[in-house]
């Protein structure tokens, strides 16, 4: 019998073939790749020299932070707002507007740039109407620098962020607020000492995501700013794809920087979730 | 109260307006041959009329329909054997096959295409092939969302104790799961998919990064004609959201339904 057990252990072989020939393998490469020059030789921290010294490098590293950090931020605020908002409207309504969202989580990529840049671009729809309706905010808008690509970035993080928040307010009671209420806490207390501390776990969660999200995008982003914004995911593409050759090292090193991000995200986000779940529990 | 609920629509409805004016605006860009001033003019369905009737674009289209399919035939078929074994015989690989299948979420495209490119790209064999590694990616990169589905569906149905009862009716073990389990999670299977199909179809960075523009799917061809023709490229726009919406439409009917139905047996 145990043998006959031993044989099904065949059927693993196939996911367990491709999951290491098209995952473990290729990643596990890359991290070696990152300590090997490109120019040959054995095991060196060249690259990583390259990544921290070099200004290109620098400001990939610090563009992809910032633009990952405002709009999870942004984001998470507007998601906030929406959900809450959507736990006051009928269920019939709040069923059309999940319904939209989870329809618009789909809108990403080369389809995003595009539509932007027919609302925003330089001929743009809305930038042709704030010209001749004199409204200057509008008419100068300029989708082609970090700051009008952040409003791209929020465009995409709202679906998804909004839609991962709502299951989290069923958590909060209505008891809890009359009794707040009761004890006279105003809307705004009840939120600050009572609502955010309970969401907690779950906001920052979701920010965790949305700010890996806004890091590994690129389709987006290539489309609207093709190289002229230096981001991580645009220099790693660069050092395999294009004219030059092939810099498997430094790309290596460039993707071992962005998973140290998300990783570095990842554990920071869980462990001050984990302090605000223990002082739920302690209450 | 009442003041709060209207506060709360407000809130909704523009969030919604937000949402909705990219889409909205390009549509009514890809019927209309001139929108230069604040009214559209000229109402046209040329752009649709060109498009199909070219034949790079119906090409397009086929070619990433057809890569939609084999990757997730392949994903579906490995996943579901890999549970079959962890479900029935090694419980504590369990673990291992979830590590497997969450990993591509945190990775993504643009790390998961640089590293099978910098593996295979001086590969002589057919492993070298720029299909073979893009449908490898394609597989990898929708894991999570078959893996998922598939065990949502196997946790809502008792797989243990159907099997047993199979076998005690004479049934082997191999044969009771995927005649008996595989058809009863039909619907978590089609749902993940369909995410699948989403995936894929909105793909730009694996096929632009293993491929270059050799392998031109519908993302590739939308950013070339971008460059070229606005009205064009509205339209493949309008194209490529009706099927996006489509998808994920049958999907939530299709999640929607499950819903009332495990309710009904619940009670």
């Amino acid at each position: 019998m145990k043998k006959r057990k031993n044989l099904y252990l065949l059927a693993l072989l196939p996911f367990l073939v491709v999951a290491f020939m098209y995952e473990i393998i290729p990643l596990i490469t890359v991290i070696v790749n990152s300590f090997q020059s490109d120019s040959g030789g054995g095991f060196t921290l060249e690259n990583y020299h390259t990544v921290s010294s070099r200004l290109l490098y620098q400001m990939a590293v610090t563009n992809s932070l910032k633009i990952s950090l405002i709009s999870a931020g942004i984001g998470i605020l507007i998601a906030f707002l929406g959900a809450r908002a959507a736990m006051n409207v009928g269920s019939r309504f709040r069923r059309v507007f999940m319904t939209i969202l989870n329809m618009v989580s789909n809108f990403a990529g080369i389809p995003l740039a595009f539509a932007y840049m027919i609302l925003l671009g330089n001929a743009g729809i809305i930038v042709q109407l704030g010209r001749t309706m004199g409204w200057d905010a509008l008419a100068n808008y300029n989708l082609y620098t970090s700051n009008g690509l952040a409003m791209v970035y929020v465009y995409f993080q709202i679906p998804l962020s909004t839609l991962l928040l709502i299951p989290a307010f069923h958590a909060i009671r209505k008891e809890w607020k009359e009794a707040s209420m009761l004890l006279g806490a105003g809307s705004s207390t009840f939120w600050l000492k009572v609502g955010i501390p309970v969401l907690m776990p779950s906001i920052l969660d979701t920010f965790s995501i949305l700010f890996a999200n806004a890091l590994a995008a690129y389709a987006t982003v290539y489309a609207i700013m093709m190289n002229s914004i230096s981001l991580l995911p645009i220099q790693i593409a660069g050092c395999f794809v294009g004219e030059v050759k092939i810099q498997k090292g430094l790309g290596g090193a460039l993707s071992v920087t962005m998973m140290v991000i998300m990783v570095i995200m990842i554990l920071l986000t869980s462990t001050i979730s984990k302090r605000f779940q223990k002082g739920v529990k302690k209450a | 109260m009442k003041k709060h609920r209207a506060g709360s629509g407000i809130i909704l409805l523009l969030i919604l307006v937000w949402l909705l004016i990219p889409l909205i605006v390009t549509i009514i860009y890809s019927l209309f041959q001139n929108w230069t001033g604040i009214i559209p003019r000229g109402f046209s369905l040329k752009a649709y009329a060109e498009i199909f009737s070219d034949p790079a674009f119906l090409s397009a289209l086929g070619r990433t329909i057809l890569i939609c399919i084999i990757p997730i035939l392949i994903t579906i078929l490995l996943v579901l054997l890999a549970l079959f074994v962890t479900g029935l015989f090694f419980p504590g690989l369990e673990r291992v096959v979830q590590i497997i299948c969450m990993i591509p979420y945190t990775i993504q495209g643009v790390i998961l295409s640089v590293s099978i490119l910098s593996m295979y790209v001086a590969n002589k064999t057919f492993l070298g092939n720029r299909l073979v590694m893009l449908t490898g990616a394609y597989c990898i990169i929708i894991l999570p969302y078959i893996y998922q589905g598939i065990r949502n569906g196997m946790r809502a149905v008792n797989m243990p104790v159907l099997i047993e009862a199979a076998e005690t009716l004479g049934a082997s073990r191999i044969y009771a799961y995927f005649r008996i389990i595989v058809p009863n999670i039909i619907s978590s299977v089609i749902v993940s998919s369909l995410l699948a199909v989403g995936i894929i179809f909105g793909d730009y960075v694996l096929v632009r990064n293993l491929d270059g523009s050799a392998f031109q799917n519908i993302q590739i061809y939308l950013y070339q004609a971008m460059k070229s023709d606005s009205m064009k490229s509205s339209a493949v726009f309008v194209v490529i959201m009706a099927v996006t919406f489509a998808i994920s439409a049958v999907v939530l009917w299709i999640q929607g339904h499950q819903g009332k139905h495990s309710e009904k047996t619940a009670k």
